[in-house]
């Protein structure tokens, strides 16, 4: 009996120490990841704050009074215009395809949809070169058509900035569309509701959740990705260019720069905070909250029409800009000189850039999926104090705008201890810590169907907190890290706007050497290498899918 | 005794042999690096990839290089000084040149083949290498330009018509180094040489700015515009005109009646680097016939070796007399400032 004691005493204290350590885990693994937005989040904001205020004599508030002159409050005016047409124009199109691949005629909602997906794997500023061919002064459309418009200018850069931030405002939508239950709206048409009331009192009530995401993210984008708006704007100024000028041509005014990134962030900053106040608190989940395929539902002809007409239009637009593309990679000069060639395409200069991206955005996606899922797993399952602003913070990451972000890493990483301009890590860490919150939230969503029940008896049984996550948690979450993979994958090898300011000589990217290709007008040399970039990502995504068909994990599904 | 001799005979020779054979060691060269890194300053693949595969064809060495508007790069050298993520530039204007001598950011490298080329083309000191000047020229659509019945103006004052409103575009000075020259060209053209000073000079560009529909970012940009057929008229660099012809854009070039301005399409050798040597072997190269053949024949740079025909001038072109590129470097920060304030940040018509 003693005997057995003894033996069974280590085996008690161990397993007390175990439970300790357990329990700790995440509150180490919590704290850490505090430590790292400190760094790679928090750091480069407050330099991209201190350069707007702090001149060489210290203190100052001159920077913010040069802003109030004519020019950069028209700038300022003009970026919150683009951004609330292009999100509006967004919004609208993105919920009327939503609409049409959920409840529509079931023969248009496959085509619809991955054409609506199409410019998610395309560079964004693709669409500014597209557009100067289609719609430019001498276009192909506009000599077509007689039409005698000019395109630099505020509706070239709201049709480019639409284009190219569709796919996310469509995807938001169509995710929570997609698993509304239908028989709400069903028992309401049984009742005797039109169409159009069932939209106004059901649909679009319940979809205000996802329209607040899509207009938060799709607002950031617009103001801050300046490819498209640089190479348009004509003589319209806004803000992302214009930092973008500041900041790498002659007048190298890291202060005004400052300056402008913070009124760039400021509005960002309050669409976030009425986000969060108006869904906080708020159910918007219905019955079964499952997928369900519709059945192609009737619509009368004043709601079906207008939704055919703008899914059309933008997806016929969003095609002939793929159109132009593609004929610009095979011939010698696209709507000009139509003889076929492949020496765009056999021109191998772009071949490390594209290496170059496609390593920084593997690494940037691996990386980001295993954070995503160690934040969420931390703010779910964790009991320390500010988990809930963790969350918010990494949030609050993925809103900036990536003009300032790149800008303030370049401020915060360009001096010891933490010396990483010029290397690869600082670009992988830069697209890692602002696209994470996209995995950890899809993470979240995953582990808050996980009963806690699950995990304590693991935890009983005396599986260590590792041992859990691992065989509990993760084959749970692995979806979800997937879905972090994907997006933060996807986005790193297109985005322009952090990682132009990072970039050194002999490390391209393939994104900033397109940029670079577009401006200077080869159209068949960057046509050809965002054929080619296009292919790349199609290629990751055809092998993850096959990969998660043959592990039996399922990808597709979120939340 | 003899066998004696013939051993002494033997070592001697053996001495004599080791010897030949180590001297090309003991006076070895430093070898050329494997790979160099570089800043390339047309804003152009083509050219600047053109270069990097000549040097690769002629001395073996791999050039990693950007290609990105001297203006952009000047800001990049000023940001990045004194700690420089590449070893060497070419094709960048007098302005960087200049300021980097000044402010100790290159190296001095007294090199053979540019020996007595003359200041325009090689620093006194030895500071950097003019490999060929380039300058702005006006381009135009000839498809648009006959349809409205106009002709290719012949003067720089012919632009203020307004008959070319919003017919017209340039770079712009902030993002571009052709736009400087532009700038600095018309502030001698129109100033000081009639003896009005600057102001004359901001009145003329002034004047063109009610014509110009929009500022572009890079020098090259205006010649893809015009030709794609955007645009009736442009000023644009000079380097891209003889390429894009032969891609059969319709384009009309020429260099008006007062003359055009001139830049550098310059090297420069970057403190710090740990591949001098390479470096140096470079700016041999550029300085040979060989290359100056090269490179006159891809856009049509003005070289220092007579025997090299420009492709697109044929003989030397006027220009702007007077331009004094010390002066143009000295008040570049300024005059940029200047045009931001009168021109750039004006909010559009």
């Amino acid at each position: 009996m003693a005997e057995a004691e003894a033996l069974s005493r280590p085996g008690l204290v161990g397993q007390k120490v175990k439970n300790f350590l357990s329990a700790h885990t995440i509150d180490i693994t919590g704290g850490l990841m505090f430590l790292l937005l400190a760094i790679f989040l928090g750091w480069p904001i407050i330099t991209v704050l201190v350069k707007s205020a702090f001149g060489p004599e210290g203190f100052t508030l001159e920077f913010y009074r040069k802003f109030f002159t004519a020019y950069f409050y028209r700038s300022f005016l003009n970026t919150l215009l683009l951004g609330v047409l292009t999100t509006s124009v967004c919004i609208i199109a993105g919920f009327c395809i939503a609409y049409m691949t959920t409840r529509g005629p079931l023969f248009l909602r496959t085509p619809l949809k991955w054409i609506t997906l199409l410019p998610l794997i395309a560079p964004p500023y693709i669409f500014a070169l597209s557009l100067i061919i289609l719609f430019g002064r001498s276009g192909l459309i506009t000599k077509a058509l007689n039409l005698g418009w000019d395109i630099y200018g505020f509706p070239g850069c709201v049709i480019a900035q639409t284009l190219a931030f569709l796919p996310l405002a469509y995807l938001m939508i169509e995710n929570t569309l997609s698993s509304l239950d239908t028989s709400l709206e069903d028992s309401a048409a049984n009742m005797g509701a039109s169409q159009g009331k069932v939209l106004r009192s059901i649909i679009i009530p319940l979809l205000t959740p996802s329209f607040l995401k899509a207009i938060l993210i799709v607002y950031v984008l617009a103001v801050a990705e300046f490819g498209n708006v640089a190479i348009l704007c004509g003589r319209t100024p806004f803000l992302a260019p214009d930092i973008y000028t500041i900041v790498t041509g002659v007048e190298h005014d890291f202060n005004m720069a400052g300056v402008l990134s913070v009124s760039l962030i400021l509005p960002c900053a309050i669409i976030f905070m009425i986000q969060n106040y108006i869904i906080k608190g708020k159910g918007y989940v219905t019955v079964s909250g499952k997928p369900i395929s519709a059945e192609p539902r009737h619509m009368s002809p004043h709601i079906l029409i207008p939704m055919i007409a703008i899914s059309f239009i933008t997806c016929g637009i969003i095609l002939l800009c793929f159109g132009v593309v593609g004929l610009g990679a095979f011939t010698k000069i696209v709507g000009f000189n139509n003889t076929f060639t492949l020496n765009h395409i056999l021109d191998w200069r772009a071949n490390d850039a594209l290496i170059n991206s496609l390593k920084v955005s593997l690494l940037a996606g691996l990386s980001g999926a295993i954070m995503g899922v160690l934040i969420a797993y931390v703010v779910i399952r964790g009991k320390f104090r500010g988990r809930s602003s963790l969350e918010g913070l990494y949030l609050a990451g993925f809103a900036l705008p990536g003009t300032v972000l790149g800008l303030g890493y370049i401020f915060a990483f360009n001096n010891p201890p933490l010396l990483l301009t010029g290397t690869m890590i600082i670009l992988v860490v830069n697209c890692l810590f602002r696209f994470v919150a996209v995995g950890m939230e899809a993470g979240i969503t995953k582990l808050q169907q996980l009963s806690i029940e699950v995990e304590e008896a693991s935890l009983n049984l005396g599986a260590s907190t590792i041992t859990t996550f691992r065989r509990i948690v993760l084959p749970i979450i692995f979806p979800a890290a997937m879905y972090g993979f994907i997006y933060v994958f996807m986005t790193t090898m297109v985005s322009l706007s952090a990682v132009v300011f990072l970039t050194s000589p002999g490390y391209p990217l393939a994104s900033v050497f397109i940029f670079q290709w577009a401006q200077y007008g080869y159209i068949g040399l960057a046509s050809a290498t965002v054929v080619k970039l296009i292919v790349i990502v199609g290629i990751c995504l055809a092998i993850i899918q096959y990969m998660s068909k043959w592990t039996g994990l399922s990808i597709t599904r979120r939340g | 005794m003899k066998a004696k001799l013939v051993v002494n005979i033997g070592l001697v020779i053996c001495v004599a042999i080791s010897f030949l054979l180590a001297a090309p060691v003991l006076a070895a060269n430093p070898k050329l690096a494997a790979s160099i890194t570089a800043f390339g300053g047309s804003g152009s693949v083509e050219i600047d990839g053109a270069v990097a595969k000549f040097i690769e064809k002629e001395l073996g060495v791999k050039v990693r290089f950007d290609s990105l508007s001297h203006g952009v790069i000047h800001a990049r050298v000023k940001a990045e000084a004194p700690r420089f993520s590449v070893d060497t530039c070419w094709n960048v204007g007098y302005p960087l040149m200049l300021e980097a001598k000044e402010k100790g950011w290159s190296v001095a490298y007294d090199s053979p083949n540019w020996r007595g080329s003359g200041d325009v083309f090689v620093d006194p000191d030895g500071y950097w290498w003019n490999n060929g000047s380039w300058s702005f020229v006006l381009v135009g659509n000839k498809d648009l330009i006959a349809k409205a019945g106009y002709t290719l103006p012949n003067s720089w004052k012919d632009l203020l018509d307004a008959k070319w409103q919003d017919k017209i575009i340039m770079p712009s000075p902030l993002t571009s180094g052709t736009a400087y020259m532009m700038l600095y060209s018309f502030m001698t053209l129109y100033g000081f040489n009639e003896a009005k000073g600057e102001e004359a000079g901001w009145e003329y560009l002034e004047a063109l700015n009610k014509n110009i529909h929009h500022y572009t970012r890079g020098g090259n940009t205006p010649s893809d515009l015009v030709g794609r057929g955007e645009f009736m008229l442009g000023i644009s660099s000079d380097e891209m005109v003889v390429p894009r012809v032969k891609q059969g854009y319709p384009l009309l070039w020429a260099a008006p009646k007062e003359g055009i301005g001139f830049g550098s399409a310059g090297a420069i050798i970057f403190k710090g680097t740990k591949k001098l040597y390479t470096c140096q072997k470079i700016i041999d190269l550029f300085g040979t016939t060989k290359f100056c053949k090269f490179w006159s024949g891809l856009a049509g740079y003005v070289t220092k070796d007579p025997k090299a025909v420009s492709a697109l001038y044929g003989k030397i072109p006027k220009y702007i007399p007077n331009i004094d590129q010390g002066w143009a470097a000295a008040n570049r920060s300024r005059l940029s400032n200047e045009w931001v304030k009168r021109i750039g940040r004006v909010p559009s018509k």
